[in-house]
């Protein structure tokens, strides 16, 4: 009796629970293909609509900081040093003689870049993470006075013009270049640059600025992408020229040359239209140097040489004598010494042919390049004591600055700012993703299609299982927590699956990185934040009339008319807020011949504005050529209603995510 | 006797038995190749046999590098020679010849000593081993006969070898492909002949690359320029490539060194030591910087025209070869390498799909080169004209694919086979001739910048049309099909 009482309450428990588990499963299923608007859908996890706070993001939690070494300048006796600690918000000063640091200022904001005036006696300081530029006295380092600039300030240059004094800054995160007048600190014009205007150099005692835009600007799916050098006559504010490196990008470094008249700019050369079937020979990237003439003629000649790269050129200077540069690998841990004499008597008899093809010609720097020196992990930021005698190399994550003898090109010691972060696992990650060496011959590294683990701005063709049609628009590392799946196909469920023996296949050629090393480039890029898009004084106040106006477009869930929008295709359904996806496969009607049927993974939207182009394979160049040309039968959200004002609205919502 | 004393002769013994399984070799150690002085050949004799007669011998040497420290690494194998060393330095490969099996295989002996383990059975032999990363063996095979290295009916391959696992043959081409070394960036650096379309007994050799599952094989340096012949290339670690040369293919043929500089290989071809270096026999770098040179001491100071070869070491810079740090009379010191741990060499994720029998070429523009067509009229290419070598001596041509606009050219081609392309013009005149002389893995993706283009450049950023278009799949039939 016993025995059938208990089989009969676990038949019933076993058919109760089954019930439960079944209906609660079918009633789930309904519930996600109601919400989400797709009757294809099968069960998926309720973290795809329910997201939880982005304050629990990795990326939104306190993390260790560093005395990472941004800018630095030489006072004009060069016996002092000063050095932009960005992640510490600090500035410190050291004295070069014995390496010692003197003394450190803080200065909130994320000090980077910085100059002096021509006596040395006020400090200009840009502060990237507030948009402003800060002035210190050298006697003290005390903060005299601070300005707003545009987004994203991340060097400036003094220059003494015909108008009087003048401060020039590149604002990257707002495209455009401010020009300061310095007593009293003011902003006195705003003008455009290329695509993220990120480092100055003062040509002929201030008579023009040159400055380097580190992003190229893409102008077409297919067409070749081009960074600009923008020229500009600090006095008047006006735009002198504007330089186009072709293929160029990360053109993050910048060198007036004394008594040559040139302007050196380092660069990456991509090949991103040529489908990637090897890395040998720059045929993905490789670095070079644009030499920019005073006629405005411009040559790129590599740094790579033909069986070995030395990625991410970024700092460069000349020497005095204009004879020697000296460039900094960030990924190959090198300072390049070069030759500019060779150079000089080159390009006066090269044929334009010639100075068009040498790029192309990986054994061509064999000819200038005089010496490698080795440095410690990432150098950046160079900088050369007024007689030229000393070169100062920004080992940005060793958290130290280098000190090499330029006659006999070996190191003299370091200027220790701090101890390295070998404990910080964050720290640790992003020197992966900085390491060149996990690529075949050191072509490149993580960060040289994701400056700050933001985009490139290209669209790359992985050749896969074939050789071309498959260009990949390359999409932004910040933010990137908690929106797996990763890669467009939506494949790969951790970075660790995204970054490991698959990219080792299709692009680093070479073994994959170790999975202890793996895993600390996922923390890093885990604690990447999102970019910021709109100017810091903006933060956290109420969207302007046109950005609610688009915001509510992207929330509406009927046309103006009445008619309900399918669920499926509202933009905040698959858009999800708070990371704005839903991290579901979707169609928008985009796929190509080859791409897959069922369609790609949803992007997200933090940080969108600063990430064209758009789409699977980068086809829209801007955020309103997703509606105004790549728009098929509303399928990438209903627009077809849209006004081209509403369309304005709406890409002036998504700017602020 | 005690618990605590048993344990520890135990421990001791257990110490020593794992000492005499894996020996370590002494700090500074070198390892040598030892010929008999005045050895004869033996009949119908390899190649390895003219270079390694009987009683030639693999040893250690340990510091001071007196006679008395040589200690034999190939105990019991006839004939013994070209050493190298593993990343670990813990181990020495050799090609040996055993006594009672008659054939040249690759032998692995632990670097302090102990008994060679036989590591190939292939048919035919094998020698010339290398060391890649993932401890794989990279070897030659099979072993010619001596005189018939570059005319061989079955000219000698690279196979790739992964301890316990089956040999793959990694090289496909239509001549000998022999000498391998290891360069840092894990490509394997070897020597080939310059393209032909004929078989010569004495072609031009010069050194090729190729990734070691095979892939992406590359000219290197010296198909340009230089001697006839050359031979053991090495990495020296201060950015260039040593390796010796020589006027003729005939075994005893003296020898010097010469290289090239990694950076532009093509350009850079020079003496690699700064005094006359006739009568090189091996150059290999150290961990200090130095050369180990094994040259002939005939005709120096206080030797006869007829002695030996010695071990010298040379310093950077230095004006002359010195004086030999090892040199025993009876014996001819050819080959030396030093016993250190190094930093592998880099590996490389395979891009090679077994279950494909293709692989695709992509060539971005078939008319650029650096080479003036046949035809001197500047025609562009019209169509590209695939060669097969499909058999010894046979010759077939597989078909012919249009060249884009752009001059760009996509096509799926047999897998494992030597490939040869030819430009036509538009009325099928030949432009531009490559022979057989590259292959493509399957699955595997190649592209060219073009046709007989410069050496070391890189491609134009431009989209190619070809790749806008699937590619025509052409197969050994010669017969095209839509994919």
């Amino acid at each position: 009796m016993n025995l059938k009482r208990s089989l009969f309450a676990v038949t019933t428990a076993a058919l109760a629970f089954s019930v439960v588990v079944l209906g609660g499963g079918y009633g789930l299923r309904a519930h996600q293909r109601i919400r989400s608007g797709r009757p294809d859908l099968g069960l998926v996890s309720c973290t795809h609509c329910h997201q939880g706070s982005l304050n629990k993001m990795p990326w939104a939690k306190a993390r260790p900081h560093h005395d990472s070494p941004g800018g630095m300048v030489l006072s004009p006796d060069g016996k002092r040093l000063f050095i932009a600690l960005d992640d510490k918000d600090e500035v410190a000063e050291a004295d070069v003689a014995t390496l010692a640091v003197l003394r450190r200022a803080k200065v909130p904001g994320g000090p980077f870049g910085l100059a002096l005036d021509a006596q040395g006696e006020r400090l200009f300081v840009a502060c990237q993470h507030v948009d402003q530029v800060a002035v210190l006295d050298t006697s003290d380092l005390a903060e005299k006075a601070r300005v707003s600039v545009g987004v994203r300030p991340t060097d400036i240059a003094f220059c003494p013009t015909r108008g009087g004094e003048r401060l020039v800054v590149t604002n990257s995160g707002s495209d455009d270049i401010s020009i300061l007048s310095p007593s009293p600190l003011a902003e006195v014009a705003r003008v455009a640059g290329g695509r993220e205007p990120y480092a100055a150099t003062v040509v002929d005692g201030g008579r023009c600025v040159y400055v380097a835009n580190r992003m190229a600007v893409h102008d077409g799916q297919l067409a070749p992408p081009a960074s600009e050098v923008t020229v500009l006559d600090p006095a008047s504010g006006h735009i002198v020229n504007r330089l186009a490196l072709d293929s160029a990008h990360m053109a993050e470094g910048i060198a007036a040359v004394p008594k040559k008249g040139w302007v050196l700019n380092t660069m990456i050369r991509v090949r991103n239209l040529v489908p990637i079937t090897q890395v040998k020979d720059g045929w993905v990237m490789a670095s070079g140097l644009a030499i920019s003439q005073a006629d405005g003629a411009v040559t790129q000649v590599p740094l790579d040489e033909a069986n070995a790269s030395f990625s991410d050129p970024s700092g460069v200077v000349a020497s005095p004598d204009g004879r020697r540069a000296f460039v900094a690998s960030g990924g190959s841990d090198v300072v390049t010494v070069v030759d500019l004499d060779w150079l000089n008597s080159w390009l006066s008899r090269a044929s334009p042919a010639d100075r068009g093809d040498a790029i192309m010609d990986m054994a061509f720097s064999y000819h200038y390049v005089l010496a490698r020196i080795p440095t410690g992990c990432n150098p950046k930021h160079l900088a050369l004591s007024p007689d030229g005698s000393r070169l100062f190399v920004a080992e940005r994550l060793d958290d130290s600055v280098l000190v090499v003898d330029t006659a006999s090109l070996k190191p003299l010691g370091r200027i220790v700012l701090g101890d390295g972060g070998r404990n910080d696992p964050i720290r640790q990650g992003e020197r992966v993703f900085t390491r060149a060496r996990y690529t075949f011959q050191g072509g490149f590294d993580c960060r040289s299609c994701h400056a700050d683990g933001h985009v490139d701005g290209l669209s790359y063709d992985f050749d896969g299982s074939g050789v071309g049609d498959n260009l990949l628009d390359n999409r932004s590392l910040c933010g990137v927590a908690g929106t797996e799946p990763f890669k467009w196909n939506g494949r790969n469920p951790t970075l660790q699956f995204q970054d490991g023996p698959r990219f080792a296949r299709v692009l680093m050629r070479t073994d994959p990185i170790p999975d202890p090393q793996l895993d600390e480039l996922a923390t890093f890029i885990l604690h990447l934040p999102p970019t910021r898009t709109i100017p810091w004084d903006q933060v956290g106040k109420p969207l302007t009339p046109a950005q609610q106006r688009g915001r509510d477009l992207f929330f509406a869930t009927k046309r103006p008319n009445g008619t309900p929008i399918p669920r499926s295709r509202q933009c905040q359904v698959c858009h999800r807020p708070p990371l704005y996806t839903n991290r579901l496969i979707a169609s928008v009607g985009t796929q190509g011949r080859r791409d897959p049927k069922e369609g790609f993974d949803t992007p997200h939207l933090i940080g969108v504005g600063a990430s064209a182009p758009y789409l699977h394979d980068g086809r829209a160049r801007t955020l309103e050529e997703i509606w105004t040309v790549y728009q098929i039968d509303d399928l990438h959200g209903v627009s077809s209603y849209w006004t081209k004002l509403q369309l304005n609205d709406m890409v002036e919502y998504l700017r602020t995510l | 006797m005690t618990r605590k004393t048993s344990a520890s002769l135990l421990l001791g013994a257990a110490v020593l038995l794992l000492a005499a399984c894996d020996p370590q070799a002494q700090q500074g150690s070198i390892v040598l190749t030892q010929v008999p002085v005045g050895a004869p050949a033996p009949q119908d004799m390899t190649v390895l046999d003219a270079r390694y007669p009987p009683g030639s011998r693999v040893v250690l040497l340990s510091p001071p590098f007196g006679a008395q420290a040589v200690r034999v690494l190939s105990e019991g194998l006839e004939a013994a020679g070209d050493p190298c060393v593993s990343w670990d330095g813990r181990w020495v490969y050799f090609a040996g010849k055993d006594k009672d099996r008659q054939g040249w295989q690759i032998y692995r002996v632990a670097a302090g000593g102990g008994s060679p383990e036989r590591l190939t059975d292939a048919p035919g032999g094998a020698m010339d081993p290398a060391v890649a990363a993932h401890e794989e063996l990279v070897y030659s095979s099979p072993v010619p006969k001596a005189g018939r290295l570059w005319a061989s009916p079955e000219p000698p391959s690279l196979y790739g070898m992964l301890p316990g696992k089956a040999p793959r043959r990694l090289t496909f081409g239509p001549d000998a492909a022999v000498n391998p070394t290891v360069l840092r960036d894990g490509r394997i650096l070897y020597v080939g002949a310059a393209a032909s379309d004929s078989r010569r007994a004495q072609p031009h050799l010069c050194l090729y690359t190729v990734n070691n599952d095979g892939t992406e094989v590359t000219a290197y340096a010296g198909q340009d320029d230089g001697v006839d012949t050359v031979r053991r290339p090495r990495e020296l670690g201060d950015g260039r490539i040593g390796f010796l040369a020589s006027r003729g293919h005939e075994p005893g043929a003296s020898e010097w060194a010469e290289g090239v500089r990694s950076a532009a290989p093509f350009a850079t071809r020079a003496n690699l030591l700064p005094f006359p270096g006739q009568g090189c026999r091996s150059v290999e770098p150290t961990p200090e910087g130095e050369l180990l040179v094994c040259a002939d001491v005939a005709g120096m100071v206080g030797r006869s025209m007829t002695a030996n070869a010695a071990l010298f070491r040379v310093a950077p810079g230095a004006a002359e070869l010195g004086a030999p740090v090892f040199d025993d009379p009876s014996w001819n010191s050819i080959e030396a390498t030093g016993i250190a741990r190094r930093d592998e060499a880099a590996g490389h994720t395979t891009t090679v799909m077994p279950a494909a029998s293709q692989g695709t070429i992509l060539c971005l523009n078939a008319n650029d080169s650096c080479e003036p067509a046949t035809d001197g009229t500047g025609s562009p290419a019209a169509q590209l004209r695939i060669t097969a070598i499909v058999g010894p001596g046979q010759l077939r041509v597989l078909g012919t694919v249009p060249v884009a606009s752009d001059g760009s050219v996509l096509v799926r081609l047999p897998a494992g086979v030597p490939l040869g392309l030819d430009t036509l013009d538009g009325a099928g005149r030949v432009l531009r001739h490559q022979p057989p002389v590259f292959w493509l893995l399957p699955g595997e993706n190649r592209a060219c910048v073009g046709c007989h283009e410069r050496r070391s450049h890189s491609p134009r950023n431009v989209r190619p049309l070809a790749v806008q278009t699937d590619p025509e799949s052409i197969g050994l039939a010669g017969k095209s099909y839509s994919r």
